[in-house]
């Protein structure tokens, strides 16, 4: 394995100035989607997926990663002076940021999260380039049973971590499945659920489904809550932690960023997750444990890089398996597929300048984030000062543009405005649009490897658990399962005292 | 009368959307196990979606749980029609004119207070004309051209 030659190759891919341009615009638009609340990172990478049609697939992917890891930065800012989380990932973040910020800290609060965030975006850039070469190398072992058994083990542990309730999450990625099947048959020709209609024929797109669910019903919610937003007005000083300060956070950046970087392995272990698990860790671990929700700083250290840790964990099994473990990964994985590049173990091997250009704009960009977030903090605090009535119309502008330009037809706008509508509805009816994006995402592969294992075996499912690894796979998800139900008590009061922290 | 709770509307959806997934994969043709066809797989994720949405419904009739209020329908209705007229315009008027009218109506949507229909006016001009320059000007994305701009011409 010749680590170094392949990560020089990853810095010239990435110092080239195209995708250098690529890298920070990225960054830039994922913090400036990381500091306004009300559109997420996923929406705002499918308005921009079309616009990177024309590029390569390296600049595309650096540029998409950007926006991600970049949200997760400037997710922070908000949180910390407004006490409303940017982004999903940031919820943790305002019960000690704003805590800090009311006492003056607001500095060291935003400082210790950028830090803590470069630090654990560089280590698990480092865990990412160890990891997956190794993964990818045993996965190229895999059959369509192995295969087949992967996506049920995935589906299964993404259902068991969903937030709400299992059955609701085991149903939405039943839907997500469905979804998939519409349009042409791949094996046989037919075509599916189309009803004559032609914008179905080649399938629903992944675009006007994730704008929908992520940008049009994101817009829908807000026109509930037309609250304020009131920035706390304060002297940002300077953003060096102190001594103190250092001393308090190592340790939480450490365990968050280690924390972050597996559960991002995990299937639905999102960046959300990350630093809810973190904040609580912290809280157990701390000696002061009261000190918490009265701004501590380990409270936003430990979220701050175990979310950013978390990104780079989803891509292990996204450029080792092709399997994407959440729905920033199942948004990559899309774009891998729309530049023709099929994600799977034979990725690496195969367009090694794509996941080590990666790799390397990804250190590059943890950098730039630095230089983006902390001295240009003034500018990001004008950009909150955006009235929400004058950001969601925009936001919806974008919405329709960028799904009109996806295929230059109305059609796909008016699937976005259906998907808006239902995730809308899914959000007042506590349904998660996680799995369902996902199995979409997944739908085909999980199609093709079935029905080319039943074809294999002559119609014998017994193929599925005589062959080691599919056995060992699927009893994983069975176990899963079965914990589902045997702990469904604990878990339950478990989720009382998270909603208590 | 008892109210009927959240839990149970939404799995009577899904319980619909489920039975309309079934009965189509099992028009199309379901093959063998040996070599299953292209209604193997939707029937099975439709049934799935079957039984757990009639467990939900089943409990949710049982203790209703609690029931949606305080939602504003109008608003989001208003948007959403909007946006479906918007692709109708597209056609006749092109992308400048109709995207003026499209973000006039949003923007008086969110918009409050004394000076709303001129803020709301200045804004969707802003929006349309910048938006235009990028979008049709400068990316170049193919907007219909529309029939009335055809006919001044």
């Amino acid at each position: 394995m010749d680590f170094f030659g392949n990560i020089l190759t990853g810095f010239q891919i990435t110092f080239q100035p195209v995708n250098l341009l690529y890298c920070f615009i990225g960054c830039f638009i994922g913090t400036l989607i990381g500091v306004l609340p009300g559109i997420g990172p996923t929406g705002a990478v499918s308005i921009l997926l079309p616009v990177t049609f024309k590029i390569s697939p390296v600049a595309s992917i650096i540029l998409l990663a950007g926006i991600y890891y970049g949200a997760m930065y400037g997710g922070s800012t908000t949180s910390i002076l407004v006490n409303v989380p940017g982004e999903a990932a940031s919820v943790v973040t305002c019960l000690d940021g704003y805590q800090m910020a009311r006492q003056g800290r607001a500095g060291p609060a935003l400082g210790i999260a950028a830090f803590g965030s470069f630090l654990a975006g560089t280590f698990s850039v480092i865990a990412l380039m160890f990891l997956s070469y190794p993964l990818s190398r045993f996965a190229l072992a895999f059959g369509p049973p192995e295969y087949t058994a992967l996506i049920i083990l995935g589906m299964t542990i993404l259902t068991y971590l969903a937030q709400k309730s299992m059955i609701k999450a085991l149903m939405m990625a039943a839907f997500g499945f469905l979804l998939a099947y519409v349009g042409i048959d791949m094996l046989t020709g037919r075509t599916r659920f189309t009803y004559g209609l032609s914008g179905l024929v080649d399938g629903i797109g992944i675009l006007p489904i994730a704008m929908g669910l992520f940008g049009v019903a994101e817009v829908l919610e807000n026109m509930d809550a037309s609250g304020q937003i009131s920035i706390f007005k304060t002297k940002l000083g300077n953003f060096y932690p102190t001594r103190q300060d250092w001393k308090d956070s190592w340790k939480p950046i450490t365990r968050g960023s280690i924390i972050g970087f597996f559960i991002g392995i995990i299937p639905g272990g999102n960046a959300t997750l990350a630093s809810f698990v973190s904040y609580a860790t912290e809280k157990r671990c701390s000696r002061h444990p009261e000190r918490f929700g009265h701004g501590a700083i380990e409270g936003v250290a430990g979220p701050e890089s175990s979310n950013n840790a978390a990104f780079a964990g989803g891509m292990v099994p996204l450029f080792a398996l092709g399997i994407p473990t959440s729905v920033a990964c199942a948004l990559l994985f899309a774009a891998l597929l729309i530049h023709g590049v099929q994600p799977g173990p034979f990725l690496i091997p195969e367009h090694p300048e794509i996941f080590w250009g990666l790799v390397a704009s990804m250190y590059l960009g943890n950098v730039m984030l630095l230089v983006i977030n902390l001295p240009l903090i003034g500018m990001w605090v004008q950009v909150l000062r955006v009235p929400q009535r004058i950001l969601l119309p925009l936001i919806l502008f974008f919405c329709i543009v960028g799904a009109y330009a996806a295929n230059n037809s109305f059609f796909d706008v008016v699937v976005m405005m259906f998907f808006g509508v239902l995730g809308y509805l899914m959000r007042r009816f506590d349904y998660e649009p996680a799995p369902m994006v996902l199995a979409f995402v997944l739908g085909p592969m999980f199609e093709n490897s079935m029905r080319q294992s039943l074809k294999l075996s002559g119609g014998n499912f017994v193929i599925f658990v005589s062959r080691p690894v599919s056995l060992t796979l699927l009893v994983l998800a069975a176990l899963v399962l079965v914990s589902y139900f045997v702990f469904k008590k604990q878990r339950e009061v478990l989720d009382e005292k998270e909603t208590k922290i | 009368m008892k109210r009927v709770g959240t839990e149970a509307i939404g799995s009577l959806f899904w319980l619909a959307v489920g039975l309309f997934f079934a009965v189509g994969g099992f028009l199309l043709k379901l093959g063998t196990l040996r070599n299953p066809g292209p209604g193997f797989l939707p029937l099975m994720m439709a049934s799935l979606l079957i039984a757990f949405s009639l467990f939900l419904l089943v409990r949710g009739l049982v203790e209703p749980g609690k029931v949606l209020k305080g939602v504003q329908w109008k608003p989001q209705s208003v948007l959403v029609v909007s946006v479906l007229i918007y692709g109708v315009l597209l056609g006749f008027m092109g992308f400048l004119l109709s995207t003026f009218v499209l973000m006039f109506v949003l923007f008086a949507l969110f918009f409050e207070g004394k000076r709303r229909m001129p803020r709301a006016l200045f804004y969707a001009a802003t929006t349309a004309v910048i938006g235009w320059l990028v979008f049709s000007v400068a990316l170049k994305v193919p907007f219909p051209r529309g029939a009335l701009m055809s006919m001044l011409r």
